[in-house]
């Protein structure tokens, strides 16, 4: 069964990581770094054990492009989230034997060093992939 | 003989064998698989019952044998006698010395694929790595790599393409270098990923730019590209801090690139330029060695580098080679001139959304004392970047602007 482990984060959040102050201290390069690290080890032991399908890391909320239509025009618009609101940062697929295994895999991230402030409100889901549309009329 | 030495010597013939079979009996992919299971049988029995005279002949004789077992096995099934007694005529023909590897990288880069599709196959069929691995590297899920490479494998033969040197053959020389290069630049950028598999894309183009080499011995661009390989894949060391940033050319130790690499690289350019005609990799490899050649970053031949980047850009049209172009400009003449050249080059548009302009503008900007404008130019730079290592390099510059 395939899991997909979803991680958030706001443009605040962002910019804190590109080392700007944002109200709450920047990260400094060493805190930079050992998140670095932490995601690589991550990413090599999933890849290790086979578990790992696919993971990616989404740009700066501030890059993103909303269409949508108005007066029967599709319109973009530029970055339409608010600084602090929280928004998909990146994604693990994970194929593992069981939602708990996948809940295990995910709660690992937990440890992943970072500032105080950053660790304290952290959090990640995990949802249960549907393969086709049968999954959903079973 | 060890283990890695068989496995250094399987991976080297692989390719000719591969390239061996198709020759003679066509059927791309069920080749593959045969050569893959002469391999297998090559590791088994290598170790325990000694290694053959021949080993080449021996893989291309077991492989051959393998082949012919599964074309009846799938012929059988679709009853094409006719075929059958097609492939059947194929004479038995001794194993010859010629080495097929350079067709078989044509075949590979087949004008009707696209690039990503050229990559993956050259990495499955010349380079030997394993789809997985291969899909790691460009980090895509295994089935998807695996489907592109079977599209690819049914693109070649249905374009009917014949096993022999092209008669396009010079065209198709430089997809073969686009290819090689390109799968150089995705492990030497190494934007994501696990790092261990990117940095072995580029050792990978590295032996395939020498197999190449050894094929072609008297192409100078064959020869330019390896050599602008070598004299890059030398900086590597120096080119990443401890969090991962990138650090510029003029800031790097240079006591940490890899002298061999690039006594290796500056002999090979040194001796083709000469030869002529020229052509972009030997000029690209020119640059890269009269960068390497600077003990120090002030000590660089600016001049020459602008007089060598003024010819690279007869031959393309390439914005980034034009902001090159422009910051060797400054280096020699002075920021003005080089800001001149990256105002021409906005005003073009085609880098006008492209972060690498708004930071040498930053940087000529500070360079020349103008610390609000390079300030802005800076953070702007830093908006227009996904790289979050990037983006901290460049805000910490905005910041230190004042």
């Amino acid at each position: 069964m395939k899991y997909m482990i979803l991680t958030y984060a706001s443009q605040q959040d962002y910019d804190g990581m590109a080392g700007k102050e944002t109200g709450k201290p920047a990260w400094t390069g060493e805190d930079f770094a050992a998140m670095g690290a932490f995601m690589e080890k991550f990413n090599a032991d999933l890849a290790e054990s086979g578990e790992l399908v696919e993971t990616r890391a989404l740009a700066a909320p501030v890059l993103t492009r909303r269409l949508g239509s108005k007066d029967g025009a599709s319109v973009v618009t530029d970055g339409p989230y608010a600084e602090t609101q929280e928004v998909l940062a990146g994604y693990w697929i994970v194929e593992c034997d069981s939602f708990d295994r996948a809940t295990e895999l995910a709660a690992r991230l937990a440890d992943t060093p970072a500032p105080e402030f950053v660790r304290a409100t952290a959090y990640a889901d995990v949802r249960p992939i549907v393969e086709g549309s049968g999954d959903l009329l079973d | 003989m060890g283990a890695g030495d068989l496995e250094d010597v399987l991976r080297q013939l692989a390719p000719q064998v591969l390239g061996a079979l198709v020759r003679r009996y066509g059927h791309f992919d069920t080749a593959e698989d045969a050569v893959q299971e002469a391999l297998l049988a090559a590791a088994r029995q290598w170790p325990d019952e000694g290694w053959p005279d021949n080993p080449r002949g021996w893989l291309i004789t077991v492989a051959s044998r393998r082949l012919t077992d599964l074309l009846r096995g799938e012929q059988a099934r679709q009853r094409r006698e006719d075929q059958v007694a097609g492939w059947r005529t194929v004479p038995p023909e001794p194993v010859t010395d010629s080495d097929d590897t350079l067709i078989l990288l044509f075949l590979c880069c087949h004008p009707s694929l696209s690039p990503a599709s050229q990559i993956a196959l050259t990495l499955r069929a010349v380079g030997g790595l394993s789809t997985l691995e291969i899909a790691r590297a460009f980090l895509v899920p295994e089935a998807t790599m695996t489907r592109r490479i079977t599209r690819a494998k049914q693109s070649v033969r249905d374009s009917g393409a014949r096993f022999s040197l092209p008669p396009d053959h010079a065209d198709r020389l430089d997809a073969v270098l686009k290819v090689v290069y390109l799968i150089f630049t995705e492990g030497y950028t190494s934007t994501a990923g696990p790092r261990l598999h990117r940095v072995e894309l580029s050792a990978e183009a590295i032996r395939l730019a020498r197999m190449i080499r050894t094929l072609l011995p008297d192409d100078p661009e064959v020869a330019g590209l390896l050599a602008l390989m070598l004299l890059t894949d030398a900086r590597r060391p120096a080119r990443a801090g401890p969090g991962g940033e990138l650090v510029p050319m003029d800031e790097q130790d240079r006591s940490r690139w890899i002298r061999p690499l690039i006594d290796e690289g500056i002999a090979l350019i040194t001796e083709t330029l000469p030869r002529g005609p020229v052509g972009p990799y030997q000029l690209q490899a020119a640059i890269a060695a009269v960068h390497d050649e600077a003990a120090s970053a002030g000590e660089t031949d600016w001049p020459q580098i602008v007089a060598l980047y003024g010819v690279l850009l007869q031959f393309s049209d390439n914005p980034m080679v034009e902001l090159n172009h422009a910051v060797a400009v400054a280096m020699a003449r002075g920021p003005a001139a080089g800001l001149e050249l990256v105002g021409r080059l906005e005003a073009g548009g085609r880098l006008a959304d492209d972060h690498r302009l708004y930071a040498v503008r930053a940087h000529l900007l500070e360079r020349s004392g103008d610390h609000a404008g390079a300030r802005t130019a800076y953070e702007r730079a830093a908006t227009l970047t996904t790289s979050l290592p990037q983006q901290r390099y460049l805000n910490t510059k905005a910041a230190a602007m004042g």
